[in-house]
């Protein structure tokens, strides 16, 4: 325990954080959760309980990843939010900030493992590399996987963060030359049940991070955040809607106002990025809420379609990005059930991908935003755009 | 398999995955070889798209220099249609790079290198009153240097140091104070310690802050997404453009009035490395930030190739002279190919004699220039300016260095080739690019005021092929594609660390970085952490 003696205020008074900035922050927190700002306290007294309580000890590994989601997380400063993050987690090892290296950054791992064992979580950025005998990617002059294997069956639970985590990300994109997978998969492929809770993205999103970890305070225990999750994994919170349901250029979108080139007039008036390909519809995530780097822009925002880097094997599923085309079902999931029931949902993993895909990525359909004869399962061209086909953006 | 006595594995602090073995007699390291352990297949996942995904798919090489893959695809692919963006995305563009340099720099000196410089047990016995005189002596800025006192005493007698577990500084800071000591600067007062632990706090803010200006242009950071092939799909507004103003003045000004002068005043108590840890003395920049003839051979940070052997003189880089070797990778394609004709096939099968020292023992690819290894990154690029015929870069390069030089005692720009000056340089060219970044946003107000402003020109490939060449923050890196029938048909990239993390090449000839810790003095093969500076000093 950190900090023994001194209550949360002070110590947030020591850094320079304001009682209310910090409310600031449990406010923002309380939006990513989807919660009203009367649950403001709430989140508040988690927070300043556990600090006062203890620390969660957490494990961070690095998979084949490009630290993109280490990187992620060093954004999310606001205010001095990876303090308090850091308070609640006792982090020994994060491959990119720790402070040992070599023999001394495994004995780290290896003490809080040992003194830890069932109590804590493990972190993990980056695909799985199964490839040459998980031999693409070798840690302490062994394959990764058994590291990851060790650490993951003396785990409360295992967060995945990033897409590459939760399913290989670009690195399962085909043709997999690397052998990159997601470790809800591999564990699965090992028979080890530890829980896993998906946060796909590329990056992951640090404010939902610190969210999932506020969330788990709130309810009082890890396994009580399972009946949230969706039977990929993923907290219903953060997945549950598209892009598209919560853009500010939805507006456009009905009006039938587009941009057709980048930089264009239409573009400085904010209007609709759907003919250059835009991923909104089909993308569960929350970054029109969340935004990014503090809530200073998102992708669309900026003039950048979205490129659902959210959803599954979003690079074979949503290339080519600047075009309108489908490619429904051709990628695998690589998704097991997020640990949740991975037996069950391994055994029918091919119908579970189409029809996941069709049911949340097309609710456009249902909802009437589409013409009733778009075949959504098999189209390759959707009616919009066949009608458009002068107007697409370059594919 | 050659008998090593120092392996350092994992290499943590860096981006991705790093094993160092060495070889030291007598406390001098002889012999290095640099592993690089994680292959992922970026060039055949690429394979058979269309051009335009590649500027979202090759950012996510690296998870830090994502702009800059970014930027060099999308240069690749207007190469290869023979395209040039307007002016005003020129603009854009470099106000984006030049947030991912800074930010990138800002992060690298404080989270990830100082560490090894800086021993935050040391700074407990800070006096503060002393801290505050030091601070205004080294010209630095000051901060609450009590809070952080107390902020690190309470994690230290919490017991739980969380990241700061197990440093090199043993496993007991505390118990052991001389032991710790023996590893930093020993003549290095605890204030300094202490202002060092005070600003690698406040440079978590100011890294994410830089960030911001990405994320302000490119909608997120990391993974930008405006800067595709054409131009930009960002538009400026006035109003935008008052907030990135505001932005960059808050970042110039901590750059300059925090990390520059700490790293010439920590930069004084290890003089010692201004004499080891300089590597093959070889030098290859593309050089990075386009004027509005946007002619690489006229860029802010200019292009160029030095051999110190040859004297110190700089020379126009010619990308048909870059091959790369295989012979010490895992590749079973073609060795000495070059990149524009190159193929990535990893080896088929892992044995037990796969990993071998004498033969093939790492996932990089070893990049030579005319058959040379070249060190690659902001010691490269500050003495290419340094040298090139006189201009506006090679005036402001020229300034900073020799000022930094003369803060060190000593007015030869040689010393520069050495882990100090490796260090220094990446620090002195964030100090530059923020004031280059101002000039372009006033810029960038112009372009908007005159009212015809252009941001992206649309093109179309279907044959073709080019190359981008450009700079991330750690080095040089080309992007090199050949597109046809308007798919992808062949992909490769050559990154800043394949040029620094090169293993031997066809000649036996060893890598930058391999040839750096060549020659390096450790005090205990156990904690060799003069190795893990020479390593961090090249960002790898
Ligand atoms: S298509 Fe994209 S830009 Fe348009 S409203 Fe939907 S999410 Fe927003
Ligand atoms: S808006 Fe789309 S592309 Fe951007 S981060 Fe969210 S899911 Fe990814």
């Amino acid at each position: 325990m950190t900090n023994a003696g001194i209550s949360f205020y002070e110590k947030l008074e020591k850094r320079g954080v304001s009682r209310r900035d910090f409310l600031k922050f449990c406010g923002s927190t309380a939006t990513v959760l989807g919660l009203s700002s009367a649950m403001v306290p709430s989140v508040a007294a988690a927070v300043e309980g556990a600090a006062e309580s203890g620390l969660t000890p957490a494990l961070w590994i690095n998979g084949g990843s490009c630290t993109g989601c280490s990187e992620s997380i060093a954004q999310a400063t606001y205010p001095n939010v990876a303090d308090i993050v850091l308070d609640l987690l006792s982090i020994p090892s994060q491959e990119t900030i720790q402070m040992a290296t070599g023999e001394y950054a495994e004995q780290a791992i290896e003490a809080s493992h040992e003194a830890n064992k069932g109590k804590y979580i493990l972190i993990v950025e980056g695909a799985v590399m199964t490839g040459l005998g998980g031999n693409t990617l070798r840690v302490a002059g062994k394959p990764f996987i058994e590291e990851l294997k060790t650490l993951a069956k003396d785990a409360a639970a295992i967060v995945a963060v990033g897409s590459c985590a939760v399913d290989g990300g670009w690195v399962r994109a085909h043709p997999n030359p690397a052998g990159g997978t997601g470790v809800s998969q591999y564990l699965a492929s090992e028979s080890i049940a530890t829980p896993v809770v998906n946060l796909p993205g590329c990056p992951v999103n640090p404010e939902e991070i610190t969210a999932v970890v506020i969330d788990v305070l709130m309810l009082g225990g890890l396994e009580k955040l399972v009946p949230k999750l969706d039977k990929y994994g993923r907290p219903k919170y953060l997945y549950g809607q598209t892009i598209h349901d919560n853009c500010p250029r939805r507006g456009h979108f009905e009006n039938g106002e587009f941009v057709y080139e980048f930089g264009s007039e239409e573009e400085a008036k904010g209007y609709c990025l759907y003919p250059l390909g835009c991923k909104g519809p089909q993308t569960k995530r929350r970054c029109p809420i969340t935004r990014w780097n503090d809530q200073t822009s998102w992708c669309v925002e900026s003039g950048g379609p979205c490129i659902g880097c959210g959803s599954f094997n979003w690079v074979d599923n949503n290339a080519p990005f600047r075009g309108r085309y489908r490619r429904v079902g051709q990628g695998v999931f690589g998704l097991q059930g997020g640990g949740v029931e991975p037996t069950k949902l391994a055994a029918g993993i091919g119908a579970v991908a189409a029809v996941g895909l069709i049911a949340h990525g097309f609710g456009m359909k249902a909802a009437g935003r589409i013409g009733k004869n778009a075949h959504l399962e098999t189209e390759t061209v959707k009616e919009w755009d066949a009608k458009h086909q002068k107007k697409q953006g370059g594919a | 398999m050659a008998n090593t006595n120092i392996v350092i594995d994992p290499l943590t602090r860096i981006e991705g995955h790093l094993r160092i073995e060495a070889v030291a007699e007598n406390g001098v390291i002889k012999d290095a070889w640099v592993v690089s352990t994680l292959y992922r297949g970026m060039e055949t996942v690429l394979k058979g798209r269309v051009p335009t995904d590649a500027f979202y798919v090759t950012q996510r090489i690296c998870g830090v220099c994502p702009t800059s893959h970014g930027h060099a695809s999308s240069m690749a692919v207007e190469a290869a249609a023979g395209l040039t963006i307007p002016n005003g995305a020129r603009l854009v563009r470099n106000i984006l790079e030049a947030a991912e340099f800074v930010h990138s720099h800002i992060l690298w000196f404080y989270t990830l290198a100082a560490l090894d410089y800086v021993n935050p047990a040391k700074a407990l016995q800070a006096n503060i009153a002393d801290t505050y005189a030091l601070a205004e002596a080294a010209g630095t800025k000051t901060a609450d240097f009590k809070a952080v006192q107390d902020r690190l005493a309470a994690l230290v007698a919490g017991g739980d140091l969380s990241i700061f577990s197990n440093g090199w500084w043993g496993i007991d800071p505390v118990k052991n104070p001389a032991e710790a000591d023996a590893l930093y600067a020993t003549d290095m007062p605890a204030e300094l310690h202490l202002i060092g632990v005070a600003h690698y706090l406040e440079a978590l803010e100011m890294q994410a802050e830089a960030a911001r200006i990405m994320a302000m242009l490119g909608g997120k950071f990391p993974h930008v997404m405006t800067s595709v092939a054409g131009g930009t799909a960002w538009v400026p507004t006035e109003e935008k453009i008052d907030d990135l103003l505001y932005r960059w003045k808050k970042v110039r000004d901590w750059v300059w009035g925090a990390m520059v002068p700490d790293t010439l005043a920590i930069g004084g108590f290890y003089k010692g490395a201004l004499s080891y840890g300089g590597g093959c003395g070889n030098f290859l920049a593309w050089g990075a930030f386009n004027r509005e003839d946007q002619k690489a051979e006229n860029r802010y940070l200019p292009q160029g190739i030095i051999k110190t052997a040859e004297g110190l003189t700089v020379s126009q880089p010619n990308v048909s002279k870059v091959k790369e070797y295989v012979e010490h990778s895992w590749y079973a394609s073609p060795s000495g190919l070059n990149p524009q004709e190159g193929k990535t096939k990893a080896i088929s099968e892992w044995t037990d004699k796969t990993y071998d020292l004498e033969g093939k023992y790492s996932w990089t690819k070893a990049p030579r220039y005319d058959d040379a290894p070249m060190e690659v990154g902001p010691l490269a690029r500050m003495l290419v300016g340094y040298l090139s015929p006189e201009n506006e870069s090679n005036k402001a390069i020229k300034g900073i260095v020799d000022y930094a030089l003369g803060k060190l005692g000593t007015n030869d720009p040689t010393v520069l080739v050495s882990l100090l000056g490796r260090v220094a340089a990446r620090n002195l060219e964030a100090a530059l690019i923020c004031d280059w970044a101002l000039e372009w946003v006033t810029e960038l107000v112009g372009v908007v005021k005159a009212g015809d402003a252009k941001f992206f020109e649309p093109y179309e490939v279907k044959d073709g092929s080019g190359a981008g060449l450009w700079e991330a923050p750690r080095g040089a890196v080309g992007h090199f594609i050949n597109v046809k029938g308007g798919r992808i048909d062949n992909y490769q990239v050559v990154a800043p660390s394949t040029w620094d993390l090169s293993p031997r090449d066809k000649s036996g000839v060893l890598g930058p970085m391999e040839q750096a810790l060549v020659g390096t003095p450790v005090a205990d093969v156990e904690k060799p952490i003069e190795a893990a500076r020479i390593v961090r000093s090249f960002d790898p």
